[in-house]
């Protein structure tokens, strides 16, 4: 027998699969062939799926609840974990909440006293059931302690991104695209099965990728050329790109037309940076070309609405700024700093405009579109921490020269986390007040802005590109919930812990930055409730272990297909079920019966039932001819609450022409419709209401920076300032990787004695799947190299007398860890690089690795903290053979 | 079986697939993806290559095998019978390309067996060589339903079923009107190991004609 159902445990699924059941026992994994026409990977299966078997049927699960009872916390504290019943389990929690409720929603410091932590780029939300219901049945909780977020993301152009194209995530048409510069970008493995097939595909068509990174990852070896470039210098890279395309070819062989009317190029710049706008509208002043300096009756508004300048004033195109910004970035200096010969880079972007088709047009769904087949991808450390910013607007920059934004074979997003709403990237696209897409920036003017954060990490007073939606307090400065706990920042109220901490498929001890740290504060949390799946090094803090069924035990019926993350673009949207595969493996619970247990047992069952109702499980369940909504007074079991669900994704998917309930579903796996591919491209809605890419000049942001330093300073903030001044028209290179020599020092150290740059990469096998404990990804892992040890380069290697399997010390100043070296040609010697993030310390059967992590390496920094927020996987280490 | 290395990405997603449909124990892999470097840092090429049992048209293990247990058939899968297999292990020694294991006492991923271990545990597979077997079952029961491999998932080896570049492929290289023949014809191959005169029925495509 074969029962479909999905794997999500990546941020590149959900993939479809049916899993093969002999008598009760699932025995493996295949994939879902029914869904070859719909899928756009072949309906295939990553290889992290093929864990799931195992995963179910593991020896190390956690099999009932637990409950603590060693009161002290710590590392080397055994928690002394005794099993009980779920009775005493869910009432354990429910009189915590009750008492938390009973004192009020928020502390004394105006933060939620409940926080919940979830991992995996949002996975764990295809897993956890109805429990969003109960958290907006809750009111305010605190989501915002960080197990990844921002130093393991792509966090630059998570914000930057949205606000730009509405690209929480962006990929090249890569179906389209013939030529991809791509830094860093490791699509063949964090790509998923999409990434995998549509760049295999592109690559037999003949699309060329310039693969630029220090080490030759799965994506480099897969790609035409590599180019090893020196770690934390890609924006000099991608400024000498463009200084070539403005400065040294003809300027016809740019996207003239696009840029004058579809970006900013010709609106006027006045004397003090801000647009010349018309003194009766305000609206800004366009000059009929690109390049351009004129006179005109203006006025000049500043921070706070000042008027900076009145009268008969010079205005400069944003354009001609940026041929001025742009000037001095040869390929002869980025040369110096980036450790690539700028004959390379001049044959780079020369190449990318040879393949840039200027002019043509390609008709999907019988529109007509530009065609631009080039497209710059970027990876993560690149995009993410100081000089992610630089990399965004140059990538972004590129894409406008060519009129390569937003169009078919070019640079794309995939969907929005910011912007509303959540479901419908498109929909997101409503007018501003200066001619570009409105964005729902958090408030930096007098009035409306705030010095009390609502949650600890104080993403709404710091980052106003955060914005303010259901995604936001994850995407904050969320290792400054774990900082601040240590020493609050004058000007923010006294950081708490929170009194009760929900998580759930996520190990920030584990996978965050600073880990020693994370985890001496953790220790300190009075109660944690972990959904557990095995021992780990978070739950190891745990008060009340919770063991939620897992991926082939649970039910839920998610979203799929539309546009989303990474290179996932369909030509259907629908839904999909995730179904038990088999009775369960253990006691464990589904999270839909956990979730309505601790609604019922907290009394908060009727807003529990009700937010479910409003859509809280994926779909409303009232629709325009329909309703199966629940009666908010009532128990609900699982498969009840779901088959309402089910019912109303029919009918949402027919317009009411079908209510199939969860049996139909069970036996069908997957409901979708038609996705216009032209809805991939957000350019023709840009267009159709006449608005423009807010790119070269960054006029707004320099606006909101200015006022958001005048807040802070008004209320005695200066320790924001490096920060503030990423808030540039134009952005200038700054000397990134001095900044973490800084750090060095700052750390008692120097730059000499830690001559390395430790970097991490994904891992396939691994990558968001919370699947370490497993025996098969291990051993199939341990094909590609790396997976054992550190790797080095081979001749960097022999100088220091470090052989092949030899034990090294990497150190920072404040700390060591030991790994096996593995010795490889295609990394610079000035590299070296731990992949994915092990170092377990409790987790059964991967404590046993013996591979240590970055991530307990990296310092957790405010220097080393970007204006988003954000931070790079990335630290300067030293490397020794070590006596075995 | 060809494997076109320009779509390959060693995610290794068919060793897991090959584990998953054949059942085989921790630390043996009918399938597998080797992950290769040519050249000096920075003139480095990196590459992934499926390898296992080449099913070799002159197999070296056959010749070698005392007890006639390695055998050809006729569409040219090289086979193991495990009642006429003495584990002698000389066909493992034999194979110019690593493909055959030899497994002595039953082994779990967690030491005691799950319970798809238990079902997939097979004690003939003891003290006995295994290889891939281009999941020769899967191909005779699929045949015998009017299927075609290469084509037909239920009639074709897990490994080219699971590959997610489709750089695997299967058929019959006999056929001139096959996937396999057209594939052969338009692009640039090579063999393994093409100087031992194994006349492997693996094929690699490495560019276009």
């Amino acid at each position: 027998m074969k029962v479909k159902t999905y794997c999500y445990q990546c941020v590149a699924g959900p993939d479809l699969l049916e899993v093969e059941v002999e008598n009760g026992v699932a025995t493996q994994v295949t994939p879902n062939f029914d869904a070859a026409t719909i899928h756009p990977g072949g309906g295939k299966v990553c290889v992290k799926a093929y864990g799931l078997v195992q995963k179910l049927y593991n020896p190390n699960r956690v099999r009932t609840p637990m409950k603590r009872t060693n009161p002290r916390k710590g590392r080397d504290e055994d928690p002394l974990f005794v099993p009980i019943s779920w009775d005493e389990a869910l009432d354990t929690i429910a009189r915590k909440l009750i008492e938390i409720r009973g004192k009020g929603l928020l502390d004394a410091s105006g933060y939620p006293r409940v926080a919940a932590s979830f991992g995996g780029g949002g996975t764990p939300q295809s897993y956890m059931g109805t429990f969003p219901a109960f958290l907006g049945a809750w009111g305010p909780i605190d989501m915002g302690f960080g197990s990844g977020q921002g130093v393991k993301c792509t966090h630059s152009e998570h914000l930057y991104g949205e606000f730009w194209h509405r690209a929480f995530t962006v990929s090249p048409d890569t179906p389209l695209c013939e030529y991809v510069i791509s830094c860093g970008a490791n699509t063949e493995a964090s790509g998923g099965v999409v990434g995998v097939w549509r760049h295999a595909d592109a690559r037999i068509r003949g699309m060329k990728r310039v693969q630029v990174e220090p080490h030759l990852s799965i994506t480099g070896a897969c790609s035409a050329e590599w180019v090893p470039i020196k770690p934390k210098t890609d924006p000099a890279f991608l400024y000498a790109l463009i200084h070539v395309m403005l400065h040294e070819e003809p300027r016809q062989r740019l996207d003239v037309d696009f840029l004058l009317n579809h970006t900013s190029s010709p609106y006027l710049v006045g004397p003090n940076g801000f647009y010349l706008r018309d003194l009766s509208t305000k609206k800004p002043l366009l000059a009929e070309a690109i390049e351009k300096t004129c006179h005109v009756k203006a006025v000049e508004i500043g921070p706070d609405e000042e008027v900076l300048a009145e009268g008969e004033l010079q205005g400069v195109t944003a354009f001609t700024k940026l041929l001025e910004h742009m000037k001095p970035y040869t390929p002869e200096w980025a040369e110096k700093i980036c450790d690539v010969p700028a004959a390379t880079i001049r044959r780079i972007a020369r190449e990318y405009l040879d393949h840039a088709h200027i002019g043509e047009t390609i008709v999907i769904d019988g529109k007509t579109l530009p065609f631009r087949p080039v497209a710059v991808a970027l990876g993560k450390t690149v995009n993410n921490g100081w000089g992610g910013f630089e990399c965004c607007w140059a990538r972004t920059m590129l894409a406008a020269l060519a009129g390569a934004l937003e169009v078919p074979g070019g640079t794309l997003g995939t969907t929005v986390r910011l912007n509303k709403p959540l479901s419908e990237r498109h929909a997101s696209v409503k007018p501003g007040a200066d001619g570009f897409m409105a964005y729902p920036l958090n408030p930096t003017d007098k009035e409306h802005w705030k010095p009390e954060p609502n949650i600890r990490n104080a993403y709404r007073t710091l980052v106003p590109l955060a914005a303010n939606g259901p995604w936001s307090q994850a995407l904050g400065p969320t290792h400054f919930s774990w900082m601040f706990l240590g020493e609050t920042p004058p000007g923010l109220p006294r950081v708490t812990y929170p009194e009760l901490w929900f998580v759930y498929r996520t190990n920030p001890a584990i996978s965050f930055w600073d880990t020693t740290q994370v985890a001496e504060r953790m220790a300190q949390f009075p109660f944690v409730v972990a959904l557990a799946y095995t021992r780990d090094e978070t739950n190891h803090f745990a008060d009340i272990l919770l063991p939620d069924q897992m991926d082939l035990e649970s039910l839920q019926l998610i979203y799929v297909g539309g546009s989303k993350y990474i290179e996932q673009f369909w030509k259907h949207e629908g839904y999909a079920l995730r179904q038990p595969v088999v009775r369960p493996a253990t006691e464990a619970r589904d999270f839909t019966d956990i979730a309505t247990e601790l609604a019922a047992r907290t009394g908060l069952l009727e807003r529990y039932n009700a937010s479910i109702n409003r859509g809280a499980a994926g779909v409303p369940l009232k629709g325009l001819d329909w309703s199966f909504v629940l009666e908010e007074d009532r128990r609900y079991t699982r498969d009840q609450i779901w088959d309402a669900v089910c019912r109303a994704a029919s009918a949402e998917l027919t317009d009411g022409e079908e209510t199939h309930g969860l049996d139909w579903w069970k036996q069908n796996g997957l409901r979708v419709k038609p996705f216009p591919q032209s809805d991939w491209y957000l350019f023709p809605t840009l267009a159709a209401q006449g608005l423009r890419f807010e790119l070269p000049y960054q006029e707004q942001l320099l606006r909101v920076g200015r006022q958001l330093e005048r807040r802070l300073h008004e209320h005695g903030m200066q320790w924001w300032d490096k920060q503030l001044a990423e808030y540039q028209a134009l952005p200038a290179w700054k000397e990134f990787p001095r900044l973490w020599e800084e750090e060095l020092a700052r750390a008692g150290g120097k730059a000499g004695d830690f001559p390395f740059w430790l970097l991490t990469s994904r891992s396939m096998q691994y990558a968001w799947g919370g699947n370490v404990g497993m025996q098969i990804i291990r051993e199939v892992a341990s094909n590609v190299a790396g997976h054992g040890g550190v790797i080095i380069n081979a001749q960097k290697a022999a100088e220091l007398g470090i052989a092949e399997g030899d034990s090294v010390e990497i150190a920072t100043p404040r700390r060591q860890v030991r790994a096996r070296a593995v010795l490889r040609q295609g990394i610079r010697p000035d590299t070296l690089l731990l992949i994915a993030q092990f170092d377990h310390w409790a987790t059964p059967f991967a404590k046993d690795f013996g591979v240590p992590s970055l991530n307990r390496l990296v310092p957790m920094s405010m220097d080393l903290t970007d204006a988003t927020g954000s931070g790079a996987d990335v630290v300067r280490v030293s490397i020794k053979k070590t006596q075995k | 079986m060809v494997a076109d290395l320009r779509r390959c990405v060693g995610c290794q997603t068919c060793t897991a697939a090959c584990k998953h449909a054949n059942a085989t124990p921790p630390g043996v892999q009918w399938r597998r993806v080797l992950d290769m470097e040519v050249g000096e840092f920075p003139s480095v090429k990196r590459v992934f290559v499926p390898v296992g049992c080449m099913h070799c048209e002159d197999p070296p293990c056959m010749h070698v095998c005392p007890s006639t247990a390695t055998r050809k058939r006729a569409d040219g899968i090289v086979t193991i019978d495990y009642d006429l297999c003495i584990g002698c292990a000389y066909c493992a020694v034999a194979c110019p390309y690593q493909a055959r294991y030899k497994t002595d006492v039953a082994q779990f991923a967690y030491g005691a067996p799950m319970p798809n271990e238990e079902i997939g545990n097979d004690e003939k597979r003891l003290g006995v060589a295994t290889k891939c077997t281009f999941c020769a079952d899967r191909i005779d029961s699929g045949l015998a339903k009017g299927l075609k491999p290469g084509k037909d998932p239920d009639a074709t080896p897990a490994c080219v079923n699971s590959c997610i570049a489709q750089a695997l492929h299967f058929g019959d290289a006999d056929d001139p009107g096959s996937n396999i023949s057209e594939l052969l014809a338009e692009n640039q191959f090579f063999r393994m190991h093409e100087e031992l005169g194994t006349k492997p029925g693996f094929y690699y495509l490495w560019d276009r004609k």
